[in-house]
């Protein structure tokens, strides 16, 4: 009651402004989805606040850096200890992407910690059967027990020569990973290191790699932009560098204009001038008639772009143009894009596809070029995340080339350069065994006709993470008889789960490294307990952002809380310590190799192994005779204390004319991925049309080789099937790891339109009430793959025709909160479980949005 | 002696909810308690669409409402007019409770952090019961216990009392600002005396036009509010009045 007096007062507020609340309404209905253009009006100085970064809190304690890998930011830290607890977190001042800035979610890594369901000691299964419906019955047993069982077993693979049926499946990561994921499972012998990335966003690659050559996230110049276009991102929530742009974005508004794409009202369309609530799996259109709009408006940043050779816009809706009339400066082949591609893509022909009206495509259209150069189109994983999202990738990235945004001030930047080095290596450590074992195809099936996976443009150079279920399941190219798991959870984070379900129990020897008894331990025989990594790993990541890029380190800043170990580093280390006490010793002695830079001595124990790794890693940053260029420290020590290197300045426009693609400039007909396409078809004995029919596909001919529209490929009838399913990251999301935290569970209402304690799906008014759905009821979806239960909520921030979800809920095993009864049913629905697994097989990628037909049943 | 006020930059407010939590943590909140919260509504009719953040907290009323329904003085001012609360005298009638328009007074119905006094493992011998956790990391009630709170407050409040924020009473008396204000990922909050015209918030209430909650009921709020949560749909006060 009182709550509604508040918002009837704040309402009354806003009545009393220049243009009223109803006003506003009235004028956004009048004109579909307002625009309001502020001219004009001066960039305040930023008012400072006194806050205490530097100061010291009173009770006895410190603040230590590290690193947070709650979401892929990866911000460093400081975490507040006293007495040896870790009680607080903020962030780290000496960091020059995230600085003091520290997002919501990170405060809830002190609840994962300290769970209470963490793991205190390895432990295995006594009851053999392996499902979904089968109780492990897990006891504890020694670390000795543990390692020794899992070296016993990777000696039986070696001495039958048949160590390709090892895979090592990686889930999140610090830059240690090489240990574990790359020598170890080399020096056994196998071809199956399985990363996560392909769940991740490597679609989102797709677009910068074949338009500019670089396959990287991007770091967007918010502070000095005046436009931005979100395609799908929801950066005031997830992903990348949340905790910059929280602080970073009411003052961008000053400057800037932002519209969110997006089906679903975000939060970061909470805070923007304009929402386009796009068709699911129509962004692609959208894209490319806004570059008609930009092209036909003459708004193409000339200065980039280059202009026709007379000055005259040869561009008309419909009407060819010869190349002849058009020189480039930094681009190439816009005239070929343009008649292969856009000159019919009007915003009329995208209104019927994106359910956008054509005034307001061409509007913002017009108001982001009218920015250029300092406009920033901004590629989420929603419009990429798809079957056929890489053309959408690379659609919606083309737009930051037409108004010269990319490498620019207030643009779209690529990472700076840092100096970290690799491992030493392990060719000398491989035998025969293991090169014969190597030499065996992946269980993936990247690189086969069907799974192009070209990452920078080499066929099969990507992972296709959630095929590998079915290579296990299939046993192609071969069975898998161990396997050990890291910081992962397939079971949960992976479309179609119940085929990892169905895969995981198939393997024979299973082993699961994780803080948690999750559902990929649930089908695991033994489990390995292992430290978290912002409290108790020795470790680094690397992460751009705000114009720098920072290499920052997690380190222990308390002592483990239990019997555990690091998954990268003690593990593996002291696994090999098993296997040589079995005779193979390859492995120790490669490790061994790992030499503390500052003294040459070699590692004694797992804990110098882990430190001496970190410090070989890190050697150039912190060691004062290699200096490269950055931050610049006296010697490790100094590094240590501040946890953090920072790059030197972006340096912009060095890019120019230099670009790591087949002409050197930005390509907006690729031919670099024309090259990487035919040398994939030429591997395959065939043409590049038959791949990209085989890969389901809709280009042929030069088609394939520029941006373009392709239509969704869709699972479900929708007479069947009415609502398109769409899944988001709520802004609580440790990715899938926080939902034992009561901080999230009563939180998850931070999310507009979301409930504290639940896992609504939400319907637009319309469809609940052709549906006879309420808010509160309790309900099924239900799609070609899954079901899933939660609540129903009706909210007007979702598309007639949709419903989203966020991921995040749905975990029926992983602790006492997060599930409703451990091992056996869910709170909420995993949105995994309804997805299917389908694919952007040009990137590998695993498809989560806009693709996924859905029913409501009630309960 | 001051006249200690928050300034609240709804334009740079996130809606992220890390004052909430970064509240709940300096301050040892039991689940279900919460002294900086929030009120949040969308309205409009799809595509036309408004989502309002507006975060809230104890206002320290000048007037407050609380302060005179108290029958114990438990709920008091302080010479800077900081609505402070004594738990010590506080009989949990909620009199305070009814009386506050802003509904940010919590009552502990139940014991401080009853969840962390479980005794049972979800899988016994390899994971640990929360009790169990507590007593290994050494903290008191929970394992990410701040001591610092004890200087000027309890750890912990009984059951029975209620409680509020207290512009962390405890960190005001070392210099530093409250929680909320330090760990605003968005910068949003200022912190500072009304009565200096070079504080934090004298200057921002002199650059912006500001408001405060239900204003009219004369309760004199010193949680003042400036510009918009969603800027873009209110051309007067984007990049501010």
């Amino acid at each position: 009651m009182k709550n509604q007096a508040v918002r009837d007062d704040v309402k009354d507020v806003e009545d009393h402004s220049a243009i009223s609340r109803r006003s506003f309404l009235k004028l956004m209905s009048a004109t579909g989805g307002a625009t309001f253009a502020l001219a004009g009006t001066p960039k305040l100085s930023i008012f400072d606040f006194a806050k205490t970064a530097a100061a010291k809190t009173n009770s006895k304690g410190e603040w230590l850096p590290t690193t947070c890998q709650g979401c892929t930011s990866w911000c460093s830290k400081q975490v507040y200890v006293v007495d040896g607890r870790a009680i607080k977190v903020r962030g780290n001042s000496n960091s020059k992407v995230n600085g003091i800035a520290s997002c919501p979610k990170a405060h809830l890594s002190l609840q994962q910690v300290y769970d209470p369901d963490r793991l205190k000691t390895p432990m295995k299964r006594t009851n053999p059967n392996k499902g979904r419906d089968e109780d492990p019955q897990f006891v504890p047993i020694t670390w000795d027990e543990a390692l020794e069982t899992v070296a016993d077993k990777i000696m039986e693979l070696r001495d039958n020569n048949e160590t390709h049926k090892y895979m090592l499946m990686r889930g999140r990561y610090s830059y240690m990973r090489d240990i574990i994921y790359d020598r170890m499972t080399k020096i056994i012998g196998s071809p199956n290191n399985i990363s996560h990335s392909a769940i991740c966003a490597e679609a989102e690659k797709f677009g910068p790699y074949y338009t500019e050559g670089e396959w990287t996230y991007r770091q967007y110049d918010i502070e000095n932009t005046n436009y931005i276009l979100l395609w799908g991102a929801d950066p005031l929530s997830a992903n990348r560098q949340v905790s910059y742009y929280l602080s970073a974005w009411g003052d961008a508004l000053d400057n800037a204009k932002s519209a969110v794409i997006d089906p679903r009202f975000s939060a970061t369309a909470s805070k923007s001038d304009e929402w386009l609530p796009v068709k699911p799996g129509e962004d692609g259109a959208l894209a490319v008639a806004m570059a008609h709009v930009i092209l036909t408006e003459g708004l193409w940043y000339k200065p980039f772009v280059g202009d026709f050779v007379d000055g005259e816009n040869r561009f008309f809706a419909n009407g060819m143009v010869n190349p002849g009339t058009f020189e480039e400066k930094y681009t190439s082949g816009l005239v070929k894009w343009w008649n292969i591609e856009l000159r019919d893509k009007t915003p009329e022909w995208a209104e019927a596809k994106t359910g956008l009206s054509a005034e307001q495509i061409r509007r913002v259209a017009i108001a982001f070029a009218t920015a250029a150069p300092h406009a920033i189109s901004w590629v989420g994983g929603g419009p990429v995340m798809q079957p056929r999202g890489s053309y959408a990738s690379m659609a919606a990235h083309a737009l930051n080339g037409l108004v010269g945004s990319v490498d620019n001030v207030g643009g779209t930047l690529k990472a700076n350069k840092e100096y970290t080095q690799s491992f030493p290596g392990s060719d000398d450590f491989m035998d025969d065994i293991a090169k014969e074992g190597k030499s065996h195809k992946k269980i993936d099936h990247r690189g086969r006709k069907e799974f192009p996976t070209l990452t920078k443009g080499k066929s099969g150079g990507g992972v296709v993470t959630n095929n590998a279920a079915d290579g296990i399941i299939n046993e192609d190219p071969n069975e898998i008889k161990v396997a050990i798991g890291y910081m992962n959870n397939f079971a949960f984070s992976a479309p179609q789960s119940a085929r990892w379900f169905e895969a995981l129990a198939k393997i024979p020897f299973l082993v699961h490294i994780t803080t948690n008894a999750s559902e990929f331990s649930w089908f695991s025989d033994i489990i390995l307990p292992s430290t978290h990594h912002m409290f108790e790993k020795y470790g680094y990541v690397k992460a751009h952002g705000n114009g720098y890029r920072h290499v920052t380190m997690n380190l222990p800043v308390i002592e483990p809380v239990w019997d555990v170990y690091t998954d990268e580093t003690e593990i593996p280390y002291l696994l090999a310590g098993k296997l040589a006490e079995r005779g193979f010793t390859n492995l120790l002695d490669h490790y061994q190799t790992y030499v503390d830079p500052e003294t040459g001595a070699a590692p004694a124990n797992e804990a110098e192994f882990a430190l001496y790794a970190l410090k070989h890693a890190t050697h150039k940053l912190w060691d004062p005779a290699k200096y490269q260029a950055g931050d610049k420290f006296s010697g490790w020590e100094e590094f240590k204390a501040a946890g953090v290197w920072n790059s030197a300045p972006y340096p912009f426009k060095k890019r120019w004319g230099k670009m790591k693609t087949a002409t050197g400039m930005f390509e907006f007909y690729s031919e670099t991925l024309k090259a990487a396409l035919e040398g994939h078809a030429e591997k395959h004995e065939t043409d590049v049309d038959d791949i990209l029919e085989t890969c389901n596909y809709q280009a042929r001919g030069e088609m394939a080789f520029v941006p373009h529209y392709e239509e969704p490929l869709v699972h479900g009838e929708e007479n069947e099937f009415p609502l398109t399913f769409v899944d988001y990251k709520s802004r609580l999301n440790r990715e899938g790891r926080s939902a034992n935290c009561t901080w999230y569970q009563e939180l998850r209402d931070l999310d507009p339109g979301d409930e504290a304690w639940d896992d609504v799906a939400k319907f637009n008014p319309i469809d609940a009430k052709k549906f006879g759905i309420e808010t509160g009821d309790k309900i099924k979806l239900v799609s070609t793959t899954g079901t899933i239960e939660c609540t129903a909520k009706l909210w007007e921030g979702v598309r007639p025709g949709t419903v989203a979800k966020a991921y995040g809920q749905g975990h029926w095993a992983y602790g006492r909160v997060a599930s409703k009864e451990f091992g056996k049913s869910a709170r909420g629905g995993n949105n995994n479980e309804l997805l299917p697994a389908d694919y952007d097989r040009l990137s590998g990628s695993s498809a989560f949005y806009g693709f996924a037909r859905v029913k409501v049943e009630k309960v | 002696m001051a006249k200690y006020a928050m300034v609240i930059d709804l334009q740079r407010c996130t809606g992220c909810g890390g004052c909430i939590l970064a509240c709940k943590n300096e301050n040892n909140l039991s689940e279900g308690v919460s002294w900086s919260s929030k009120i949040a509504w969308t309205e409009g009719t799809f595509p036309d669409v408004r989502y309002t953040y507006i975060t809230t907290l104890c206002n320290h009323c000048e007037n407050a409402p609380c302060v005179k329904g108290c029958p114990t003085s438990a709920m008091h001012k302080t010479e800077d007019g900081v609505t402070n609360h004594d738990p010590d005298k506080c009989i949990g009638c909620r009199y305070c409770m009814t009386g506050c328009p802003y509904g940010v007074i919590n009552f502990n119905w139940e014991d401080a952090h009853a969840g962390w006094q479980e005794q049972e493992a979800l899988i016994a011998d390899v994971t640990a019961a929360p009790a169990e956790m507590v007593q290994q990391v050494g903290g008191t009630s929970i394992p990410y216990y701040n001591p610092a709170l004890e200087e000027t407050y309890e750890g912990v409040r009984p059951r029975g009392v209620v409680e509020k924020c207290n512009f962390c009473n405890h960190r005001l008396e070392n210099g530093q600002l409250p929680y909320c204000v330090e760990s605003c990922p968005s910068n949003a909050r200022a912190f500072g005396d009304l009565d200096d015209p070079n504080s934090d918030v004298s200057k921002l209430l002199a650059k912006f036009r500001s408001f405060r909650l239900r204003e009219h009921l004369g309760t004199e709020p010193k949680v003042f509010y400036v510009r918009e949560f969603t800027p873009g749909t209110n051309v007067a006060s984007k990049g501010g009045v």
